[in-house]
């Protein structure tokens, strides 16, 4: 029995990407502790907890960016622990950061972001970039137009693409990372407190953006503080605290967890379908 | 690139003195836009760029002046054991960042000008390398050196419509997706050390072509010439014509190596005003002589040429 | 095969000029600690302070006061250097700030061409006596002033550094630049401060070994990378640049006799470059950025 519920947590068939028992400690100080579940493809997973439960951490360990110092990282039932970020991106994972991280040396401008996304569609190298100048012509005119529809598809139509991505306003930035992020076409996407900073009015516009996402089948791991957009997007939540997985369930069952509603504000009782926990 | 091209040719009219030094500003043209790619678009600062200056010059030199190898496969040799050296050291010297990169980049200059200078049996070592014969292409001996600056020329514009070629690439994004965010570019598939690797080569290469150059230009090569001050000097370049715009490094070389003909009384101030004029261009112009020249074409040619509302120095 | 005098010599050699890369690793270190910028001028500092040395003592001032004075001129200088072209660029990105320390480095080396010119000039040793016999080998006494300069050096910054308010606010910023001006530390002054410590310990080099050696207007490059490498070994520390300053300095005198002073330079600076690889791998300690 302990043998097939083992085997259950490591590979289930439904699960686009699986955390299986993950721990990462910084100098002494633990960020993550044996950490595991799973997200089924085509949903949107919400992970959720206070500010330092390890969420952006335990993003940098599934994009690779950080090693963890155990556990494994399951993607399409193939093991991603060990690689490095771009070997990640290339199964097809892309990400979003917490601080919208855009090129900007060079003067490089918003449609450049969008064409640089496009890296693994492209594969740019020495010897094509010089030898093969009209094929590589002929492939950035179709990028490029791929460019111009992802920016409808996040609302940024209206913005000049000739412009820096610092000329924009906060909420288009984070809008530009993401539309970044899915030109590369990925199967998943990995979001980092995409709401934060967005007024309630942007916040709508953008649960509508991970609908529309959600139904051209890429599956969304979404870390936020914004209770009232994760309740409302959200197939599944999973809840860290201090580096624990704490709860995992439907946004009812998370609701009602007595644990998760401790775990924010004390042995306070709120009501988590509305408001917003964030600090 | 029509301003390249009419350049040389009304140039080639003048007197043969003047061919002479244009010869030299050719040469660190070609070294000022390779080390561009490597700092002004891929952002790794190399303090070191005459390292392959010198090995390409030395390859080439010792090939055609010790055993009499055709002077166009020693320069094919010299871009070789440049692009061999870079390849070899690339990978793990480009892991390092910011100051660590430069002071290895540094060493390696360094100790490399130090290897040439104590191998003297294979070099000539700190008196240098005597005898290199003038570039012999098709059974043409370019002696003279209007020609000869025919040819040096000719590889520049070679050079520069390469590395512009390069830029505006997708190869050239990649290197600007690096220069921005190591991090971020490798979460959107980009293999951050291949692609630095890769331009370390072929800009350490192009810098070889340079050294093939210099060495049949001069006769005589002395590892002096490539040492941590000419890296330097090749830096100054750069930063003053604009980096990161190609074409501003190659302004910053011309401008550099003209100056002095015309200063020439007061050589002592040379170095002095190499670093004032350095510290200036810093602080107040950012962009460069290159930045300079399109601020005041813009504002010749009115609002219609506006530049972009947040258009940002090139950060080096 | 060699004889026990020549080994002595060469290490007595070792000891002098390993005092000298440990006290401009010491001086880079403070000023990358406190200032995260890495000077590529200090060279400069270092010739700028023998040569002024060597002119105030050429005019008859006598050497205690011409000693105080260089380092009051040095350290000044520093701090000009600090306020008027480090402050505008320290946020820029590394390329711009290392750029403007070599813009810095050039402007000073072509300064001192213009002051003192292409010659090589030379101090008076301190004290007037005979070189030490020991062992048969030589030991001069200018040795010993460095030595004793060195110990003291260190002795004076671990108390400044741990006794004094300024000394203590510059450690502060050392570790965390944000947290030390939240809470009411003058970051400025600290930074202006550092620039001025390693603007005097680089003149005090160059002053100590003056006599030892011919300054040119160019001297101060190869010390400065030296001192360097004495840092990327010590580990970004004081105690850790003085052990390898000394190590680096013997090493370097054993290639140089025992070898050819062309390949011991390749060598040292081959060390730097193993020691900031082995670094960027992990090998000896904790994994610096380079200041990004």
């Amino acid at each position: 029995m302990h043998d097939e519920a083992n085997r259950y947590n490591r590979v289930h068939e439904k699960h686009l990407l699986q955390v299986d028992h993950v721990s990462k400690s910084f100098s002494g100080l633990t960020a993550l502790l044996d950490v595991s579940f799973g997200i089924e493809r085509g949903h949107i997973k919400a992970l959720i907890g206070p500010n330092g439960a390890g969420k952006t951490t335990l993003l940098n360990v599934i994009s690779g960016i950080l090693s963890p110092d155990s556990g494994h990282v399951y993607y399409r039932e193939k093991d991603l622990t060990r690689l490095k970020p771009h070997e990640i991106a290339a199964q097809g994972l892309s990400r979003t950061f917490q601080l919208v991280r855009l090129f900007t040396a060079n003067n490089a401008k918003v449609l450049d972001n969008l064409m640089i996304g496009a890296h693994l569609k492209l594969k740019p190298s020495f010897v094509k970039s010089f030898f093969l100048r009209g094929a590589v012509h002929h492939q950035d005119n179709v990028v490029r137009e791929t460019a111009y529809q992802m920016l409808r598809l996040v609302g940024l139509e209206r913005v000049v693409v000739d412009y820096s991505p610092s000329s924009l306003p906060f909420g288009n930035q984070r809008l530009l990372e993401i539309a970044r992020a899915l030109m590369s076409e990925p199967e998943m996407l990995l979001l980092d407190e995409p709401a934060s900073g967005l007024n309630d009015a942007e916040v709508e516009g953008f649960k509508q953006l991970l609908l529309t996402i959600k139904k051209k089948g890429i599956t969304i791991l979404l870390v936020e503080h914004n209770m009232k957009l994760v309740m409302d997007v959200a197939d599944e939540i999973v809840v860290l605290n201090f580096g624990r997985k704490l709860a995992e369930g439907n946004c009812k069952e998370i609701s009602s967890n007595q644990q998760v509603i401790e775990a924010y504000l004390g042995s306070d009782y709120i009501n988590l379908a509305g408001g917003n926990l964030s600090g | 690139m029509l301003f390249i091209a009419l350049f040389p040719a009304t140039l080639g009219k003048i007197s043969p003195y003047y061919n002479t030094v244009l010869i030299l500003v050719g040469i660190y043209v070609i070294l000022a836009v390779s080390l561009d790619l490597l700092i002004g678009f891929a952002g790794q600062i190399s303090v070191g760029h005459a390292a392959f200056f010198a090995l390409g010059a030395y390859t080439s030199g010792i090939l055609t002046a010790k055993h009499g190898i055709a002077p166009p496969i020693a320069l094919l040799c010299g871009l070789f054991v440049s692009g061999l050296v870079a390849w070899g050291i690339g990978r793990a010297v480009l892991r390092l960042k910011g100051y660590y990169l430069a002071m290895a980049t540094l060493g390696l200059n360094a100790v490399i000008v130090k290897l040439i200078t104590g191998f003297a049996s294979l070099t000539g070592g700190a008196s240098g390398l005597l005898n290199i014969p003038p570039f012999r292409i098709f059974g043409l001996t370019l002696q003279d050196h209007t020609y000869y600056y025919y040819f040096v020329w000719g590889i520049v514009i070679l050079v520069m419509t390469c590395c512009l070629a390069l830029a505006k690439s997708p190869f050239g994004s990649t290197l600007i997706a690096i220069h921005s965010d190591e991090e971020a570019a490798s979460t959107l598939g980009i293999d951050c050390p291949k692609y630095k690797l890769h331009v370390f080569v072929i800009s350490s290469m192009l810098a070889g072509v340079a050294g093939s150059l210099f060495a049949h230009f001069m006769g005589f090569i002395a590892p002096d010439d490539f040492d941590i001050f000419t890296s330097i000097l090749i830096l100054v370049m750069l930063f003053l014509g604009g980096v990161g715009t190609i074409y501003g490094a190659a302004l910053g070389a011309a401008f550099l190596k003209l100056l002095p003909e015309v200063t020439y009384r007061f050589q002592t101030y040379e170095l002095f005003f190499h670093g004032l004029i350095l510290i200036l261009v810093l602080i107040f112009m950012p962009k460069g002589l290159l930045g300079i020249l399109t601020n005041v074409k813009n504002w010749l040619l009115g609002s219609k040429y506006l530049s972009n509302p947040s258009s940002l120095g090139t950060d080096p | 095969m060699i004889d026990l005098s020549v080994l002595l010599q060469f290490l007595f050699s070792g000891i002098t000029l390993g005092s000298v890369y440990a006290l401009i690793a010491i001086s880079l270190v403070i000023v990358y600690n406190v200032s995260r910028v890495l000077c590529f001028a200090q060279g400069e500092f270092f010739v700028f302070g023998a040569l002024t040395m060597i002119t105030l003592t050429a005019l008859g001032i006598p050497m205690w006061v011409g000693f105080i004075l260089t380092i009051i001129i040095v350290s000044g200088l520093g701090m000009v250097i600090e306020r008027l072209l480090i402050r505008p660029v320290q946020n820029s990105s590394v390329g711009m700030v290392i750029t403007m320390t070599i813009a810095i480095s050039l402007c000073l080396r072509g300064l001192g061409l213009l002051i003192w010119g292409r010659e090589a000039h030379t101090l008076p040793a301190f004290t007037k006596s005979k070189a030490l016999a020991i062992f048969g080998a030589y030991l001069s006494v200018q040795v010993l002033w460095i030595t004793a300069a060195a110990a003291i050096v260190l002795l004076v910054i671990w108390l400044f550094f741990e006794k004094t308010l300024l000394g203590l606010s510059m450690r502060a910023c050392a570790e965390n630049r944000l947290g030390a001006s939240l809470v009411g530390i003058s970051v400025w002054k600290a930074t202006l401060f550092a620039w001025a410590w390693g603007a005097a310990l680089g003149a005090l080099a160059g002053i100590v070994i003056a006599p030892l050696i011919f300054v040119r207007y160019i001297s101060g490059t190869m010390p400065m990378l030296k001192g360097f490498t004495a840092m990327a070994i010590g580990g970004l520390t004081t105690v850790g640049s003085v052990t390898a300053g000394l190590l680096l300095g013997i090493m370097e005198a054993y290639t140089v006799g025992l070898i050819s002073s062309e390949f011991a330079d390749a060598i040292v600076f081959s060390v730097l470059i193993l020691v900031l690889l082995g670094r960027s791998y992990g090998i000896l300690g904790k994994t610096e950025d380079g200041g990004m």
